[in-house]
Order: C-alpha cells, then sequence, then structure tokens
C-alpha cells in the first residue's frame, strides 16, 4: 500500500475551502500511518465535529466521527475495548479546547494508547468563522467583533501537564517535520498530542489581514519558534519574541499508559 | 515519472508553489471548467522526483504532494518511448 | 449451573449484564446506580473485560458506544442528571445504530431533586430526549429477578435491532434486597454480522443493517451526519434523510408485536390497572387482598415501543388505572389507544402507592 491507497477517492475533492490546511494534515498523517505498516484492518480514525473531524471521511478504513468535543472519550473506548486496533483522532481546537476539554485533559491523564492530531486554525470554521479558545488576543472573529478578550489556551503545554507521553507541536507548512512528529506520535505508547497549527484563510485570515493563503503560510513560517531556541533563548536569559509560538516535539516520556498492546 | 495536477481535486490554493524548491508549480491564469485557476507547470522534468523516483526506489522531495491539500498532486508512469520522426530545417 | 441468591437490584442488574457476555462498562458514580458500576468494577476485570470510569456521563456512553463498535457487549449505568447528559450520544448511537444498553435507576427530579428516593420521571426522556424523530427500547423491572432477566433481554434487543436499549428501572427496584436466581449463562442472540457484498448501512428485510465490526476490514464510515448506505455523508438531501430516518423509527415500530413483553390478569375484569416498575408490587397486595375477578392488571414489562395492542386483552374494560411515580407520563400514551377513562394516579416524593391508596382509588372509580 502507499499513502494514496488510505484516500476515499470516491469522496474527492473533499469539502474544505481552498488554501484550508486540514488537506495537508490528513496527507502527512496518512504517510505516517504508511510508514508504520498498518492496515485497513488494525486502524480506526475516530473524530469529533468540525472541519478537523470530517477528515476520517476521506480515509478509507474503519472510521467514527462522533458528537462535538467526545472524539477522545469515544476513542477511549474502542483501544480499551480492543487493544490490538491503532487509534488515530482527528480533533480541532474548539472541539478538544473548548467542548472537549474535560475528555482532553482525562484521556492525558489516562494516557490511553493513542495518537490525537489537533488542527488549531485558531477559529470555529465550519459555523462562520467564531472565536474559540485558542483564538489569539485582539483577533477578530464573528462573535469577537472588537477583538478577542480573552487570554488563549496553549494546547501543548496543557498536554504536557495532564500527563500525555508525548507532545509535539508543527504547522501545516512544516510537512516534513509534522509527518515525522506524528510517526513518533504512533509509535510511543500512551497518548500523544500533535498540534498543528494550520491556516484557515476564509474564516481566521480573511478578517486578520492575512487574507491570501500565501500571507497566512508566511505567518506560520515566521511565528514558529523551535523549541530548541525558545530553551537556549531562556538560558542566555533573553526575552522570548512576543506572539510566537513553539514548535517541535516538547515531551517523549514513558508515563505507565493504558491500552497499550499487550 | 511524469508530475500531474489532478483538475478535478485542484481547488487552486497555489501552495504547490510557495513550497517547491525548484520553482516548478506557476500560478495559472485561465479558469478550467470548474471555474479553478489550476497551477501551471514550468518545465516539469526538472522534478527531482520525476528523474530519480525510480532510481532510488522512493518518493524523494514530494513536498507538493505533502502540502497538497486536495491530493491533486501525483507522479504517473509515462507512457513507453514512441520514436516520431522529426524534421531539422538547416 | 444457576444458583440462588439474596441481593440488590443493582447487583442483579450488573450480574445478569456478565450473564449475557458483557464485556465493556463504562460509568461515573451516581446515586441511585452506583452499585452496578461497583459490581461491574469487582467482577469484569476478572472475566477479561473492561471497566472503565469515565470523567462525566457524556464520557461514559461514548466510551461504551465506541466498545460497541469493537464487537463488545458494552453499557453504562446512570440516573437523573447522568441520563440527562448522556442525551447528545443517545441520537448519537440511535443515529448510528450503535448496540448498547442503558441503566438508568431513575430517582426524583426536576435537576438534583431527591437522589436517595424513587421517581419514574424519565419514562418520556428515555423515548424522546434527543432531539429527532428515533425509536428505542425500554424494559421496566419491577423486581430484583427482573433486573438480573431484563438487563440480559435488553443486551439482546439492542443486538438485534442495533439500537441502543434502556433499562428503566428506579431507586425502589435498585436498593431492594430479594431472593434471585441468577442463570450462569442466558439465551443470548448475537448480532448479524455484515454480510459480503453488503454496504455497511444497508439494512435487511427488517430494517436492520448488518453489523460491520471495526478490526474486520470493512472500512466502515459511521457518522452521526444523515448518510446513506455507504456510510457517506449526505446531510441536505432531504430524500437521503426521510429515508434513513424512517427507517430508523420503523425498525422499531414495526417490530412492536415481536418485541412486546407484558403481563395480563383476570382479562374480563371491568377495572384495570395498567402498570410498570414498582407500581405493579402495590397492585399484587391489592388483587391478593381482593381476590376480586372483576379487577384486572395489564404489567407492562417492556414499555417502548408502546404494546398498544395488550390493552385490548381487557375487552370489557370501562376504565384503566395507571398508578404511576410521575405525574401520568405513560397515561397519556394509555389514553391515546383506548376510548374509556384512563385515570392517571401520580405519586410523587419516593414513596410507592400504599395498597390502601389504591384501594380508595377503585372504590372512587369503578
Amino acid at each position: 500500500m502507499s499513502a494514496a491507497d488510505w484516500q476515499r477517492i470516491d469522496r474527492l475533492p473533499n469539502i474544505y475551502c481552498a488554501g484550508c490546511g486540514n488537506g495537508s494534515v490528513i496527507n502527512c498523517t496518512l504517510a505516517a500511518v504508511e510508514e508504520m505498516g498498518w492496515t485497513r484492518e488494525n486502524t480506526v480514525f475516530i473524530s469529533g465535529i468540525g472541519c478537523s473531524s470530517r477528515a476520517p471521511g476521506y480515509i478509507l478504513t474503519d472510521s467514527l466521527h462522533t458528537t462535538h468535543g467526545r472524539a477522545l472519550a469515544f476513542a477511549t473506548g474502542v483501544k480499551l475495548a480492543n487493544p490490538a486496533l491503532n487509534v488515530v483522532v482527528f480533533t480541532g481546537d474548539g472541539d478538544l479546547a473548548a467542548i472537549g476539554g474535560n475528555h482532553f485533559i482525562h484521556a492525558c491523564r489516562r494516557n490511553v494508547d493513542m495518537t490525537a492530531i489537533c488542527m488549531n486554525n485558531q477559529i470555529y470554521g465550519m459555523t462562520g468563522g467564531q472565536g474559540s479558545p485558542t483564538t489569539p488576543r485582539g483577533a477578530i472573529s464573528t462573535t469577537t467583533p472588537y477583538g478577542s478578550a480573552e487570554p488563549v489556551f496553549d494546547l501543548a503545554e496543557l498536554a504536557v501537564a495532564a500527563g500525555a507521553n508525548h507532545v509535539a507541536r508543527w504547522t501545516s507548512y512544516h510537512v516534513k517535520e509534522l509527518m515525522a512528529a506524528i510517526a513518533t506520535g504512533l509509535q510511543t505508547p500512551g497518548f500523544s498530542l500533535v498540534e498543528v497549527m494550520t491556516q484557515c484563510p476564509t474564516n481566521y485570515g480573511r478578517r486578520n489581514r492575512l487574507r491570501q493563503v500565501s500571507d497566512m503560510i508566511e505567518h506560520l513560517r515566521t511565528h514558529a519558534l523551535l523549541v530548541q531556541k525558545r530553551d537556549r533563548l531562556i538560558r542566555e536569559g533573553k526575552p522570548i519574541p512576543e506572539g510566537m509560538f513553539v514548535v517541535g516535539e516538547l515531551v517523549r516520556r514513558h508515563r505507565p499508559a493504558m491500552g497499550v498492546r499487550a | 515519472m511524469r508530475l500531474v495536477i489532478d483538475e478535478s481535486r485542484c481547488k487552486g490554493c497555489n501552495l504547490c508553489v510557495l513550497v517547491c524548491p525548484y520553482g516548478i508549480f506557476r500560478e495559472g491564469r485561465e479558469q478550467n471548467q470548474r471555474g479553478v485557476i489550476v497551477p501551471e507547470l514550468d518545465r516539469p522534468e526538472r522534478c527531482t522526483n520525476c528523474r530519480l523516483q525510480h532510481l532510488y526506489g522512493r518518493l524523494l522531495c514530494g513536498m507538493c504532494q505533502m502540502i497538497c491539500p486536495d491530493q491533486a498532486i501525483a507522479w504517473e508512469e509515462e507512457r513507453p518511448y514512441e520514436p516520431h520522426r522529426v524534421e531539422v530545417e538547416f | 449451573m444457576s444458583r440462588m441468591e439474596f441481593m440488590q437490584g443493582n447487583t442483579a442488574c450488573a450480574e445478569g449484564a456478565l450473564a449475557a457476555g458483557c464485556t465493556f462498562f463504562g460509568g461515573y458514580p451516581i446515586t441511585p446506580s452506583t452499585e452496578v458500576a461497583e459490581h461491574m468494577a469487582l467482577k469484569l476485570p476478572k472475566r477479561g473485560g473492561v471497566f472503565i470510569q469515565m470523567e462525566d456521563e457524556i464520557a461514559s456512553i461514548a466510551a461504551a458506544i465506541g466498545a460497541s463498535w469493537t464487537g463488545a457487549r458494552a453499557m453504562t449505568a446512570t440516573s437523573g442528571p447522568g441520563f440527562s447528559l448522556m442525551m447528545e450520544n443517545i441520537g448519537y448511537a440511535v443515529m448510528t445504530e450503535t448496540p448498547c444498553v442503558i441503566v438508568n435507576i431513575q430517582r426524583g427530579g426536576p435537576s438534583t431533586g431527591q437522589p436517595t428516593r424513587a421517581a419514574q420521571g424519565d419514562m418520556l426522556q428515555c423515548r424522546f430526549g434527543s432531539h429527532g424523530d428515533y425509536g428505542i427500547i425500554a424494559v421496566c423491572p419491577a423486581s430484583v429477578q427482573e433486573m438480573f432477566d431484563l438487563t440480559a433481554e435488553a443486551f439482546n434487543l439492542a443486538d438485534r435491532y442495533r439500537v441502543p436499549a434502556f433499562v428503566m428501572s428506579d431507586e425502589i427496584v435498585g436498593h431492594m434486597r430479594e431472593r434471585v436466581m441468577l442463570a450462569d449463562t442466558v439465551e443470548t442472540t448475537p448480532r448479524r454480522p455484515l454480510s459480503p457484498g453488503r454496504l455497511p448501512f444497508e439494512p435487511g428485510e427488517d430494517g436492520v443493517p448488518g453489523f460491520p465490526e471495526f478490526g474486520r476490514g470493512h472500512a466502515a464510515h459511521v457518522t452521526g451526519l444523515t448518510h446513506d448506505e455507504r456510510g457517506y455523508p449526505d446531510a441536505t438531501d432531504h430524500a437521503a434523510h426521510e429515508k434513513l430516518v424512517r427507517r430508523l423509527y420503523q425498525k422499531i415500530e414495526s417490530a412492536r408485536r415481536e418485541i412486546a413483553d407484558y403481563e395480563v390478569t383476570n382479562p374480563d375484569a371491568e377495572v384495570v390497572f395498567v402498570t410498570y416498575g414498582p407500581p405493579a408490587r402495590t397492585v399484587w397486595q391489592v388483587m391478593h387482598d381482593l381476590s376480586d375477578p372483576a379487577i384486572g392488571h395489564l404489567r407492562l414489562r417492556l414499555v417502548w415501543p408502546f404494546p398498544e395492542f395488550a390493552l385490548a386483552a381487557f375487552p370489557d374494560a370501562k376504565v384503566f388505572l395507571m398508578p404511576e411515580l410521575n405525574m401520568g407520563q405513560i397515561s397519556r400514551e394509555v389514553e391515546r389507544h383506548v376510548d374509556v377513562p384512563v385515570v392517571s394516579l401520580p405519586k410523587l416524593g419516593g414513596e410507592l402507592h400504599t395498597p390502601a391508596e389504591l384501594k380508595r382509588a377503585l372504590e372512587v372509580h369503578r
């Protein structure tokens, strides 16, 4: 099999807007799954609700497209009932951090052997661009027309604090690094979160002076701060530039995990 | 191997234009039947993947395919070389 | 080998599930259902099953649904507030045709209400609580023995019709201790697997599709969106939606004679008690005290889909009396199907009707 064999060809083209980063994340995930040598008989994709969560519908394997925010709870049931299945969860920032926040921290705490890939586009895309828990302060959305006044969640740091065995963050521009990070997540026993900063030109960029896809990509590229560089800045006592987000592998450890195949 | 864009899937986002290290993709100029301006290929034979995929037995660069959100980029086998007569005027 | 024991209704419920081959329990503690989870936590790991205490009731039923897709017989147990939290995912289980068993040990509501007192206030919620039109199956045990028997039967019904099945018990039966005969195994009807060449959601003649268990290479896409027979979302086509929802509704409605489970006493009676769950116990006492053949009793062991044909078992009935631990939720359903008066005898506060109360009602209404 090759990565292309995992696609439900009859459902393409997908529903994503032109320039959406979600499709790239699907590619990286399938390439990583293919690298693992997993098959249709032992792989399950699970998702909640939102743009990101439509992804399993384009993948030719067993898949569960569930209710808003609950994907990790469904995935916990699938994985514990049959540890022989490899479970990958697609989720978004609203799905994971807002309505599914409780399930998220508890999935990290339980450290159930699965990989969650969060496509963080900092907005509720499917409902038309409302503010989410990761919409940056000052950003315009349809529910924050005067700029978001709320501080944001750092999902990757949250997962580290809650106990996940592997946490990484990349962007939909850094496809090679993203693929490698997902592959590491798939290999790591226990819970793995790979947060992907993705572009949403339609609902985020359009309202926040990043109208073109290239503007959004440039924004992702220039605002990504490699974790090693951040650590160096801290060591040297230098300030970390405003508005940057850390990319790279944030943690990889061996806390006791649940649902690991015997 | 030959680099192809599947026009039935491409939505014209031009992400491939941004990432190709060889500058093979160029922003297109004309809409196709679906109303999408599909990127043009500028001398695609320069693509390493086209030339060296068989030699190395694996996908090489592949950035454009990996980032294409619409799964529209692929390499296909070229049909066997068919000789045809070329007249050269001196 | 069967064995006789003296145990609590909630424990008997858990034993019934184990006998039926339940291998997954996702739960969250809530009075008065907690003993079901406690007993499963004790027994499931020793049998190679999985018990997991989730972070809330929403996650509990989600985990049970997820487990069900791997082919496991999965369940959860809760009470009023937790049951309300589960509603969205119950709709998901209906839409995706996921077999699972949900035990509701009902307590006084609304809201936190009376956690340690019985009620039957969730009877309409279990039928109509999630949004949209659908059908479900609900059984109502009136004794500890029935907690065992009907919980086991609920698994069979859930698997047979690919639908969530509810055990709508209450604090009285849940916490009552009685003699119970525990069968080691009970008769089980396994899920019908997806036949080769069939689409994942292509229904059989009975409207029920074969089950495309995860991990068998069926590549089934399961979604809560309106979907076609392939399982692919088709959320804007009115014909696809109508076809799907009608089938989900009809597969249960059209099977209600097959599913029905009720007891008729004194079919020639003129005054007929209609009960489900523990009010039946008071009626038994009243009938025992009066031994009057003019008093009849229709006891529903299964309330949804409502077996309206059972009411025709009393052709001479002049009045139906309905003692319920709610404001008359099922009496309205009975009213829809009979031409004679239906008298609702509601009782709130957590106590069962006393025999004296029902005898008084008999004097007033006969």
